[in-house]
């Protein structure tokens, strides 16, 4: 780690206006700082300025998380704490809870931001460790390939083969969400617009313009939502697949629903074929279900040792979808 | 220590779900001395001596798995205001993390920064990253023609590292006639006898200081290892305190690792149940290592007649082993057990009544008559049967371990002020050496323990043993144990002398002095009899009693069969330990092995890149290990039947439990898993193979 200046706006404009400076080698956001602190550990960043956003707020902000009506309204700076422990979001957005309860560990998630969480970079063990220069990092080689590639992608990769790590990424994404931004042309990327794949591009893993801020997240309320992760372990893990789903019932009966997997992807990948499959599915038909979410691995290419993914994702669509349907206690029994 | 907090935690736990361990031991009812400083903080471990005027210091190491280091360009680094010394020589290079030299500087910041700014030209060379690059399916064939049934197939087990939460290395403070040395060590003593050289002083003019270690498992006997002896040159060389501790990568890469194994396996059995034949062919992964990948089957709790063993020790480009809780044993249990499991399936023979009537020694037959209540066994379903989405499964593994006393100094100093010291050399890695040699001192004197302070961990006090082999307790009780006697004789006469009367109708109970049975003197005021020097009572030696460390696991599980994961839910963890001095650290013992069993068996894996031989998971985040949602609910049962003196502890909980697992998963899916750990993936592979 090299010597850095700290910096600290008082707003997400003045954060903007400092990460677009150009008298500085290498400005970054820091909100919870958790990312940012692995890769300054890991020598894989070397900032020369911190632009500190951990206590900034936007202007509309009413508080860390407000739902009033059609709008659920979550601050940029909010923990995954604050979300986890959400009892409006609990009702109004509840695959978001489930997404963020699941992640890390308490400790993290009380420093851990929405924003941050959106936003943070891939845990593949060849990006992560300096003795490898890969695609991601300007190199000539994604070691994934022919390496260790139990953890990546079984959708949409090459080049490269990360997966995403987030999991609100994918349940916020069911929640037709919108990321708002400062400093730049637009005022907001809709979060299926917030990522690309890496044919579109290696270096970085979202579309956010240079040196904008994101100062909030809105989404539609989604009461019928629910997440689902697979882990190998329970405590302090990533997922291995993941599933966020959204539905619209009548009774049992799916009129609609919305599903997109993490884990399985270099972006939070939307299943529609499986969305189609489960119009008209009543969740309380075990073998009609199951048989909707079977096809949600479909097209997948899986590497030479993720060909469980294959196996895992259909569980975990399924599952999120018992859990959106307010049939958790079926899950796991 | 305890007394130094302001925190107040009460120190006696009533105990709520093991009532079957009450009353059996010397203390039921003390937790841990030192719990509270280490929770606090307030306990100072070497990895938190940062002196004043430091200087620290790091390997430089190489970062692939075979490699030669052809050329050196350290000019940039040079540069770096603050970096007192480079030393790296070209070499041929076998492992991920094997060094190259060493960049020391007034910060560990600066050494990070040195390092990077480092020119180093590497020649990548080929790679074998484990066992069968080199050994392809040796296929075991033994004399198996009496047998009825044969039963054949292969095991195997990952490089398990010990990843010790305080990592290697320490510090050394060198005033050039003197010098102290803080380590983080399971041998203090013998630190002391190795650090001398590098030192350049005397075993008179140093002393070696290890009041806390963050965890060992094996990893750190056998001298002060390379990190401190590095710290004491450079210390010597610049009069500065020298701090050199790995960082985790180093830690996962280069200090040692319970070897893989590989167990090919034919056994023939008669429809009764007995084994009459076969062979057992078993590879060490050793990595560059030479020796040290032994895997201890046949066990030799089971009557096996007529099965050939053979061991080879196999190489690859990885860091080499160390000792790592009970050295080749979990690894053998695994095979061993499950190997009896698919066997005892294949002649329609239960399980229990299979191994139950297979062991040798009785003890183990008690045992499992015990555990098989406590889990349930008779709520186990026939292997193979169930259909159902989530499964139950039962197993049972065995254990074994010898009991040594290779002999250790003790001491005990009643001082003129009441107050009295427990001294010993030795160290407490987290075995509760501190609380046991408080508990035997008063125990043998009869006063509260509250009266003592215990010394351990500094090579000036009569030394003990290094904290291998589960040596420990079984030397140091017996020993504090007699000193303390001792003192307390030297006392008694003192005031038989003083009172005209015969020193053996002298006692002491409960912190008072009883004469022919009534009360004498308080005990403060029967220590203000003595001189101001107190007395002292020593003893090097101590009567070991008889009996081994024997146990028996037996674990429920539940299975999901369809996202492929384990969860352990109930462990009975029934293991002989003799006489046990502190109930709670000997139940914390015996979770702690289990907990450790648990993850090898389900997370733990040094993960190298197949292509150049890196380590890909050198953290804690890709080399799991269990956390609080994995645990299953551990039931510690202290089995004291039969035995007398203390027992060996540390590492003979850790055997079984592995092989229970596995073979619980087993039971519940009806396919056996093979091959550890036991992640979805291979789970949901089982289930397909059963299924067709």
């Amino acid at each position: 780690m090299n010597s850095f200046a700290i910096a600290q706006p008082k707003s997400y404009e003045d954060a903007s206006t400092l990460a677009k400076d150009k008298s500085y080698r290498l400005a970054v956001i820091k909100a919870g700082g958790i990312d940012l602190l692995d890769h300054l550990k890991e020598g894989l960043i070397d900032p020369d300025v911190l632009i500190d956003v951990r206590r900034v707020r936007a202007a509309g902000a009413k508080a860390p998380i407000d739902v009033s009506g059609d709008t659920v309204r979550i601050e940029a700076g909010t923990t995954l704490a604050e979300i986890a422990h959400s009892a409006e979001l609990a009702k109004a957005a509840p695959a978001l809870v489930y997404a963020v309860e699941s992640a890390a560990s308490p400790q993290v998630r009380n420093a851990a931001t929405a924003a941050g969480n959106l936003l943070q970079r891939p845990r593949c063990w060849y990006y992560r460790n300096e003795q490898f220069n890969c695609l991601k990092k300007g190199g000539a080689t994604c070691f994934a390939v022919e390496g260790e590639n139990r953890y990546h992608a079984i959708f949409g990769d090459g080049p490269c083969h990360i997966v995403h790590p987030s999991n609100l990424a994918p349940a916020l994404w069911v929640c037709d969400a919108t990321v708002h931004i400062v400093g730049a042309e637009q005022p907001s990327i809709p979060i299926r617009y917030l990522y690309h794949t890496p044919d579109k591009g290696v270096r970085s893993e979202n579309n956010l313009p240079p040196g904008a801020v994101i100062t909030h997240i809105t989404c539609k309320p989604a009461k019928a939502s629910g997440f689902y992760a697979i882990k190998e372990k329970q405590s302090f893990d990533w997922p291995v697949v993941a599933a966020a789903v959204a539905l619209e019932l009548d009774g049992t009966v799916i009129k609609s629903a919305v599903v997109c997997a993490g884990a399985v992807a270099p972006i939070p990948w939307e299943l529609r074929n499986v969305a189609s499959a489960l119009r008209g599915v009543d969740v309380a038909d075990d073998a009609a279900l199951t048989k909707a979410c079977a096809g949600a691995s479909a097209g997948a290419k899986p590497m030479t040792d993720n060909g469980y993914k294959v196996k895992l994702l259909p569980v975990a669509v399924k599952r999120a979808v018992l859990i959106a349907a307010g049939r958790k206690a079926e899950v796991e029994s | 220590m305890a007394s130094d907090t302001a925190v107040s935690i009460p120190t006696n736990m009533p105990t709520t779900n093991r009532p079957m361990n009450l009353g059996q031991s010397m203390d039921d009812n003390t937790s841990r001395l030192d719990g509270v400083a280490k929770i606090t903080g307030a306990a100072k471990y070497s990895s938190d001596m940062i002196l004043p005027n430091s200087l620290f210091a790091r390997f430089v190491r190489c970062p692939f798995g075979a490699a030669s280091l052809e050329s050196v360009d350290d000019a940039d680094a040079k540069k770096i205001d603050g970096v007192i010394e480079i030393d790296i020589q070209p070499k041929e290079c076998q492992y991920d993390g094997q060094p190259v030299g060493h960049v020391a500087a007034n910060s560990p910041m600066l050494v990070d920064r040195a390092i990077k700014a480092l020119n180093l030209k590497w020649k990548k060379l080929p790679v074998k990253t484990q066992i069968t690059d080199t050994v392809k399916e040796e296929i075991a064939k033994g004399d198996v023609k009496d047998a009825d049934v044969t039963f054949a197939a292969v095991y195997s087990t990952p490089v398990q590292t010990h990843s010790s939460l305080e990592t290697h290395g320490g510090v050394v403070d060198h005033h050039g006639d003197k010098a102290t040395v803080y380590a983080s060590t399971q041998g203090t003593s013998s630190v002391r006898d190795g650090i001398g050289e590098p030192l350049g002083l005397k075993a008179s003019d140093f002393e070696v200081i290890c009041e806390y270690v963050g965890g060992g498992f094996g990893s750190k006997l056998g001298g002060p290892g390379k990190e401190l002896t590095l710290a004491a040159k450079l210390s010597q060389k610049f009069k500065r305190p020298a701090y050199v501790m790995c960082n985790r990568a180093d830690e996962h890469l280069d200090t040692g690792n319970r070897p893989s194994s590989m167990t090919s396996v034919q056994i023939g059995l008669k429809k009764d149940g007995s084994v009459v034949g076969g062979e057992i062919l078993t590879y060490g992964g050793t990595g560059v290592g030479k020796g040290g990948g032994g895997v201890s089957i046949p066990s030799g709790r089971y009557n096996f007649q007529n099965v050939n063993k053979k061991h080879t020790d196999v190489s690859f480009n990885g860091g080499g082993p160390r000792p790592f809780r009970a050295p080749g044993h979990p690894q053998a249990a695994f095979a061993e057990e499950l190997m009896l499991d698919e066997a005892a399936a294949l002649i329609g023979m239960d399980p229990f009544t299979f191994k139950r009537k297979l062991v040798k020694d009785d003890v183990y037959r008690e045992m499992m008559d015990m555990g098989a209540k406590l889990i349930g066994w008779s709520d186990r379903k026939e292997t193979g049967t169930q259909k159902s989405a989530m499964r139950t499964g039962y197993g049972i593994g065995t254990g074994g371990w010898g009991s040594a006393n290779p002999g250790g100094n003790a001491e005990v100093v009643i001082h003129q002020d009441g107050s009295v010291e427990s001294r010993t050399g030795t160290q407490d890695i987290g075995t509760g050496q501190r609380t046991t040699m408080g508990i035997c001192t008063a125990d043998s004197i009869g006063i509260p323990l509250s009266f003592v302070t215990v010394q351990i961990g500094r090579s000036t006090l009569p030394p003990g043993p290094g904290s291998g082999g589960s040596v420990t307790s079984p030397t140091t009780a017996p020993t504090m144990m007699a000193a303390a006697a001792q003192a307390k004789g030297k006392l008694l006469d003192v005031l038989a002398k003083g009172s005209g009367g015969d020193a053996n109708e002298f006692s002491v109970k409960d912190g008072v002095v009883l004469r022919k049975g009534e009360k004498f003197l308080a005990w403060k005021d029967a220590c203000a009899k003595l001189t101001p020097d107190g007395v002292t009572g020593s003893a090097s030696t101590g009567d070991g009693g008889k009996g081994n460390s024997q146990g028996v696991q037996f674990i429920k599980v539940v299975v999901d069969c369809e996202t492929g994961i384990v969860h352990p839910k109930h462990v009975i963890a029934i293991q002989s330990c003799g006489r046990v001095i502190c109930r709670k650290t000997a139940e914390s013992q015996i979770i702690g092995g289990v907990i450790q069993g648990i993850s090898y068996a389900m997370f733990e894996n040094k993960i190298l890149d197949r292509n150049n031989g890196a380590m890909v998971n050198p953290n804690l985040e890709w080399y799991k290990i269990l956390g609080p949602n994995d645990m299953p609910h551990i039931e510690p049962v202290l089995w004291w039947h039969g035995q007398t003196g203390v027992k060996s502890l540390g590492e003979p909980p850790n055997i079984p439990t592995a092989a229970a697992l596995a073979c619980a998963v087993y039971n519940a899916i009806g396919a056996p898993i093979r091959h550890l750990p036991m992640t979805p993936d291979k789970v949901l592979k089982a289930l397909e193979g059963a299924a067709s």
